[in-house]
């Protein structure tokens, strides 16, 4: 029974990617899990795991090859059960692993059940909010701009597609208590079950067929239509360079293209406010000396940063959300996870740090360092780079005396750190040489102040200078 | 061993042609199935005692019938003789070859068969009772109800198995009687009654409605109505009383106007319907609640209200076919294998009735249209004007679409006359690609063939058939 390994959503936003390796040959036994082919996408190279076991029947796509999500790229037979005879005709104590060996197997294909489940809804959720990490902006505002278009359309369009759509509508509620059909949607079952898969609500769907039949890449269509809004806008005709002199044109990497559309979708979205504090550092510089002399362990000033901010998102729950002005709403999350932009070769990457307020610097600053690690080698999974709440650049290391970092959409604010510099500080009649960092604090005037964003600034350098006073909550 | 008993991946309960679908699904996901049903082999209702054997039957019906028109074309046949015994064993041997086949690919997928019943002793446990050994417990990581349907019973009629037969003991054939009332006018009455009347019984009709097969398209009724081969229509009609009086059975009809009156007849078919068969499996042990109608209720992966539990086919609701049970099995399989597709929609569900003629019909209808505020058209195409139609004896027929006036989309269908069932799926197809009257009429259909029709009707959409005029 041949099971078909389809290109899953590779990252958020991403809808094609190239063919760079195929890792498994015809006729191979997989395991689940085990990467079968790897693409190259905005975000650097992936690997695409095979969902479940079995032996590879046919490949259907070859290096090079540009693959977009929903395609089919290999044909799997399922090849456990035989496993399972071959081990059931050996001995009792064979018979015992086997049994064991069942109740795993029991246990897994739930598992599997459930992985796939979050894969998907991941799926829609990059789907539906079509930006890459930087600027699911675009998305939420595009969506909405679906939306409108559609009841407008629907509007004034011609009775006949409202006929249907308050049909499928009736048709949706059907669903929910039991009933069976979608009928009255153009759209033969193979793209039914496309849809749902994709996680689509057909019923948004236009079809460009007879009819208004939808057909699979009016489903996909569908899916890029969001995100291609904006990019509208940088199509603006560029004047013919050559005649000013000798030019060259290069393509745009993945990671380039998914930066600039997503910086530029998050900028349009995103009422930007920008504030700006120092901290005095100078203490926990000495402490850093200090920690590097006695141990071996290497405690980055992002580090610090990292479980500062994490502490002050638990204390201000509005910088540790989103905004979700479809539904009027605003999202709180209950978890602080951070994200840390990376620079590399390829471009800009930013790991996420899950859970950073349960764990301890020293776990932070050895998680930056392996994720930095795998950034500059382009070995993140998307896992690594998703689920972000909140993000610090710290251009700190290259110099810098401040900047205005761009919110990464769909969280409400971005921490700016750049280089510490030795100053005169007044202190206790004396100036005295201080280690200052500057700080920059960019957020969604949608969802904060500016009191707020000051506040939120001001907490996170007493915090760096007095962390004691800071966390009694002084 | 006693542990792999306890803890079973998929257990499905009944391996009629939806627990099967189910099982087999299932079974080539990688999932290990438990089947448990009380006959030899996969097959259920359809296999053993409905749809196959009757349409074994109905098979000798037709050349039967055939046959006799054949003479009036200059073919005559000598009068045929009927030796029941040996239809007996062939009918027979129909069942048990597909039952075997059936057997054999349940081998080959690896799944385990029991010979027997199963039902709820908790939410997460069942009880299964082999035939020929001791009922033990077991629990599940997911479930499959398919035990199908039985038949309605009357309250005042007891069924002897003798006299007063149902529609199983009608196939078992044990004798022809003289005459035979067939009490309901649907789909299983007439098809038996069809069969008997082509083995010589005089077949009488008795049913409620005004008129055969109620719900179903009126224009494929009336061109039944024209050509049925029974003796007596009793429509409208209450069956009040049976009683066996000797040999005869005397019955007691009453006219929805009040008048009454008493026949009599050598067998009495009892074909009132079928209702969903959740009686066997001790739901109030597990929680699961039946609708009024006695259905359970499904979500669109056909899973009930208790996790890892789902429900196929008849216990699921109308319309009581093994086609549709067949999907739901296979739907049920890939939602538990995790198929985040899966889901249960069908645009159209045909239904035929293996009459002669035979009657088929898809999608909806044209009072449904109504219903639902939808402008259809309606495009008849009728048989006299198609040559193979007129070749073949069969120049009542009609083929009918129903179109949405706006969009051209073929939304339902309905065929009667000869090969009608095999002329549906073409419009049901038709109906499921979301196509239009335009799409059908562009296609190019073999001539001469019946199939023609449906092109024919799908060209009255644009005005312009070929073979009539508008």
């Amino acid at each position: 029974m041949a099971t078909d390994i389809k290109i899953p959503q590779i990252a958020e936003g991403v809808e094609s990617a190239t063919v760079t390796e195929i890792l498994v040959k015809e006729g191979d036994k997989i395991e689940k899990d085990q990467s079968v082919i790897a693409v190259e996408s905005d975000k650097a190279s992936v690997e695409i795991p095979s969902p479940e076991a079995g032996t590879v029947a046919s490949i259907e796509v070859s290096e090079g090859d540009e693959v977009s999500v929903g395609d089919v790229i290999i044909k799997l037979e399922a090849g456990e059960s035989k496993d399972d005879d071959s081990e059931e005709e050996e001995s009792d104590k064979a018979e015992i692993e086997e049994t064991e060996k069942k109740e795993k197997k029991d246990k897994e294909p739930k598992k599997k059940n459930t992985k796939k489940t979050e894969e998907v809804d991941e799926k829609e959720e990059s789907e539906e909010e079509k930006g890459v990490k930087k600027s699911e902006d675009e998305e939420e505002s595009s969506d909405e701009e679906n939306e409108e278009e559609q009841e407008t359309e629907e509007e004034t369009g011609d009775k006949d597609e409202k006929d249907n759509s308050g049909k499928l509508e009736e048709n949706e509620d059907e669903d929910e208590t039991n009933s069976s059909s979608s009928g009255e949607i153009p759209a033969s079952p193979g793209v039914r079950r496309l849809a749902r898969e994709l996680g689509v609500d057909i019923a948004k769907v236009k079809g460009s067929g007879p009819g208004g039949r939808i057909s699979k890449g009016d489903l996909k269509d569908h899916n890029k239509s969001g995100k291609g809004k904006t990019t509208a806008s940088t199509e603006i005709t560029l004047p013919d360079f050559s005649q000013w002199g000798e030019t060259e044109r290069k393509q745009l990497s993945g990671i380039r293209k998914a930066t600039a559309k997503n910086t530029s979708t998050a900028w349009s979205t995103i009422p930007h406010v920008f504030q700006f504090d120092e901290a005095d550092i100078s203490d926990i510089e000495e402490y850093m000396q200090k920690l590097k002399e006695k141990s071996e362990a290497n405690i980055t000033i992002t580090a610090i940063l990292v479980k500062v901010a994490a502490v002050a998102l638990r204390q201000f729950p509005k910088f540790n959300a989103s905004i979700d002005m479809k539904n009027e709403e605003m999202i709180l999350k209950k978890y602080v996870n951070i994200g840390v932009a990376a620079d590399t070769d390829k471009g800009l990457l930013v790991p996420v740090i899950k859970n950073a307020d349960q764990k301890t610097i020293l776990e932070i600053a050895n998680e930056i360092t392996t994720l930095a690690e795998k950034a500059r080698e382009g070995k993140l999974t998307r896992e690594e780079m998703e689920g972000g709440n909140f993000t610090i650049s710290n251009l700190g290391g290259i110099g810098g005396t401040n900047f205005t970092p761009i919110v990464y959409h769909p969280q409400v604010a971005i921490l700016g750190v750049s280089r510490a510099k030795k100053q005169p500080v007044f202190i206790n009649e004396n100036f005295e040489p201080r280690d200052i960092l500057p700080l920059s604090l960019s957020y969604d005037h949608r969802m904060i102040d500016g009191a707020e964003g000051v506040r939120f600034l001001h907490w996170i350098s007493r915090a760096l200078e007095n962390p004691y006073e800071a966390l009694l909550g002084a | 061993m006693a542990k792999n008993k306890k803890k079973k991946e998929l257990i499905i309960i009944g391996a009629g042609p939806g627990g099967y679908a189910a099982a087999f699904r299932a079974a080539d996901l990688g999932i290990k199935v438990t089947l448990v049903d009380p006959e030899a082999n996969p097959g259920g209702v359809c296999l053993y005692r409905g749809c196959i054997p009757s349409k074994a039957l109905l098979h000798i019906a037709q050349v039967k019938q055939e046959a006799l028109e054949a003479a009036e074309w200059g073919l005559k046949f000598e009068k045929p003789e009927i030796d029941l015994k040996k239809i007996r064993k062939w009918k027979e041997q129909v069942v048990k070859k597909l039952t075997g086949g059936l057997g054999q690919l349940s081998k080959g997928k690896k799944i385990e068969y029991i010979k027997g019943t199963a039902k709820f002793v908790s939410e997460k446990k069942l009880k299964i009772q082999p035939n020929d050994s001791e009922a033990y417990e077991a629990e599940f990581q997911n479930l499959i109800l398919a035990t199908g349907s039985v038949n309605v019973s009357l309250p005042a009629i007891e069924i002897d198995h003798n006299k007063i037969i149902d529609s199983k003991d009608a196939l078992e054939l044990k004798d022809i009687p003289k005459s035979m009332l067939v009490i309901g006018g649907g789909y299983i009455g007439l098809e038996l009654g069809s069969v008997y009347a082509a083995l010589g019984s005089k077949v009488s009709i008795a049913e409620m409605t005004p008129g055969f097969l109620p719900g179903a398209d009126r224009d494929l009724v009336k061109i039944f109505e024209k050509e049925h081969p029974f003796k007596d229509l009793f429509f409208n009609t209450k069956v009040e009383k049976v009683s066996i009086k000797k040999d005869k059975i005397k019955v007691e009809l009453k006219e929805k106007n009040g008048k009454s009156s008493e026949k009599s007849f050598d067998k009495v078919l009892v074909a009132v319907g079928r209702k969903p068969n959740t009686d066997t499996l001790a739901l109030e042990n597990s929680g699961i609640k039946v609708n009024d109608a006695g259905f359970i209720e499904v979500d669109q992966k056909r899973k009930t209200r208790n996790e890892n539990v789902y429900a196929i086919g008849d216990l699921t609701g109308e319309p009581l076919l093994a086609h549709k049970a067949n999907y739901e099995g296979k739907i049920a399989a890939e939602a538990i294998a995790g198929i985040k597709g899966a889901a249960y929609d069908p645009g159209s569900i045909p239904a035929v009735v293996f009459t002669n003629p035979q009657l088929a019909w898809c999608g909806i209808t044209e009072s449904e249209a109504k219903e639902k505020g939808i402008e259809i058209k309606v495009l008849k195409f009728p048989w006299s004007a198609s040559g193979r139609a007129v070749a073949v004896g069969s120049p009542n027929g009609l083929t009918k679409l129903l179109v949405e006036k706006k969009t051209g989309r073929i939304l339902g269908g309905a065929v009667a006359g000869k090969n009608a069932g095999s002329l549906i799926p073409e419009i049901s197809l038709a109906i499921e690609m979301a196509a239009t009257a335009e799409d059908v009429a562009l296609s190019i259909h073999p001539h001469p063939t019946l199939s023609e029709t449906i092109m024919e009707a799908a060209e009255i959409f644009s005005g312009s058939p070929t073979h009539i005029s508008k």
